[in-house]
């Protein structure tokens, strides 16, 4: 740290520091495993290692990478990928929109909101939740920007770790490191639902998704997420409504 | 393996079939979301649509996966979220030992019943 720079208040490089050792905890570990297991899954399938790479940095988003490279080597049709990759992506948006309140993005440019917005997935999402109230006001973008940036950093190393790996993992730990992004995903809803309409809609988003598949039309992910939540919303607001006086 | 690849190819995939359908969500959500705050109804409802979407997602990955985990019999992955959902809720919410619970039923189920 340079003598020049002010002790008081943060400066914005100082928030972006503390934002990266943020990173530096069990979601980064966690991702990190997954992305081994992603970019071994693209190895598998005899995608190159700057593909696998770049899929990592740009998709950001372990769900939409999957079916993606899944998709491709399946010789499925592009516009099938491209519908089945979007709708895994849906969650996306209502992720980024309920973050944007707590970045308090008004005064910045542009090209930062939309760096800010690529970052958020679900690993960001929940710690974003949890750190940022506790950030002050004008250092909470410089915050995520850290956060992000070491995120992606330790995905993205992961994923190149995962494809040297390919073939030289077990089976029994292959499917652990596929069982992962589940498991982590589900707890890490229970650590940030705080509303009643959040915990109901993890129950009805969940099984939601097992009985919208018998249906069979590939929209699952839409009845479940945009029909569950709702249904959860408005049972927790019915439920508000009645017990006020 | 491979280091770029000589066909340029699945790179025009990975922008137009992977990179776009993904992005476009998060640059409409930038529009959509502009001027909301933290305490807005609108908010909740937003919040419980992503909530349920994530589970949702939960539900797929786990029920309906590729590769190794797709070896693996359908109430052995019920019973490592069961197991993981216990150990969490015993150990006062703690997800790594959630995590490590679950994890140890897949792998163990997984060696037990050997899948290659």
């Amino acid at each position: 740290m340079s003598a020049a720079e002010p002790s008081l208040p943060l400066s914005q490089s100082a928030y972006f520091r503390q934002g990266l050792r943020a990173a530096v905890a069990l979601p980064a570990v966690i991702l990190a495993a997954t992305f081994i297991g992603i970019g071994s899954v693209c190895a598998g399938y005899g995608m190159p290692l700057a593909w696998a790479l770049l899929a990592t940095v740009l998709i950001w988003a372990g769900p939409a990478h999957l079916i993606l490279v899944g998709g491709l080597a399946s010789g499925a049709s592009w516009v099938a990928v491209g519908i089945t990759v979007g709708l895994s992506s849906v969650r996306l948006l209502p992720m980024v929109v309920s973050l944007l309140p707590y970045l308090r993005l008004q005064n910045r440019n542009p090209v930062v909101a939309v760096i800010c917005a690529h970052f958020v997935a679900i690993s960001i999402w929940v710690e974003g939740l949890r750190l940022l109230p506790q950030i002050d006001a004008e250092g909470r973008v410089p915050f995520f920007l850290g956060l992000g940036t070491g995120l992606l950093a330790s995905a993205t190393t992961a994923t190149a770790v995962g494809y040297f790996l390919a073939g030289i993992i077990p089976p029994a730990f292959s499917a652990a490191l596929l069982f992962l992004t589940p498991i982590f995903f589900l707890l890490s809803l229970f650590t940030t639902a705080r509303a009643l309409s959040d915990r109901l809609a993890i129950g009805f988003g969940f099984f939601g998704l097992l009985a919208a598949s018998t249906i069979g039309d590939g929209l699952e992910l839409l009845y479940a997420g945009l029909g569950g939540g709702t249904l959860a919303y408005g049972l927790a607001r019915l439920k508000r409504l009645r017990e006020a006086p | 393996m491979t280091l770029f690849g000589s066909d340029p190819t699945p790179y025009i995939a990975l922008l137009l079939v992977g990179v776009l359908p993904s992005e476009i969500w998060r640059w409409m959500a930038l529009v959509v979301g502009r001027g909301l705050d933290e305490t807005s109804e609108i908010l909740v409802w937003v919040r419980a649509v992503a909530t349920a979407t994530l589970a949702a997602v939960v539900a797929k990955l786990a029920f309906f996966p590729g590769g190794a985990l797709a070896d693996l019999p359908t109430g052995w992955r019920v019973a490592a979220f069961v197991i993981g959902l216990t150990a969490y809720a015993a150990g006062r919410k703690s997800v790594l030992l959630g995590v490590l619970s679950a994890e140890a039923v897949i792998v163990g189920a997984s060696l037990w019943l050997g899948i290659r």
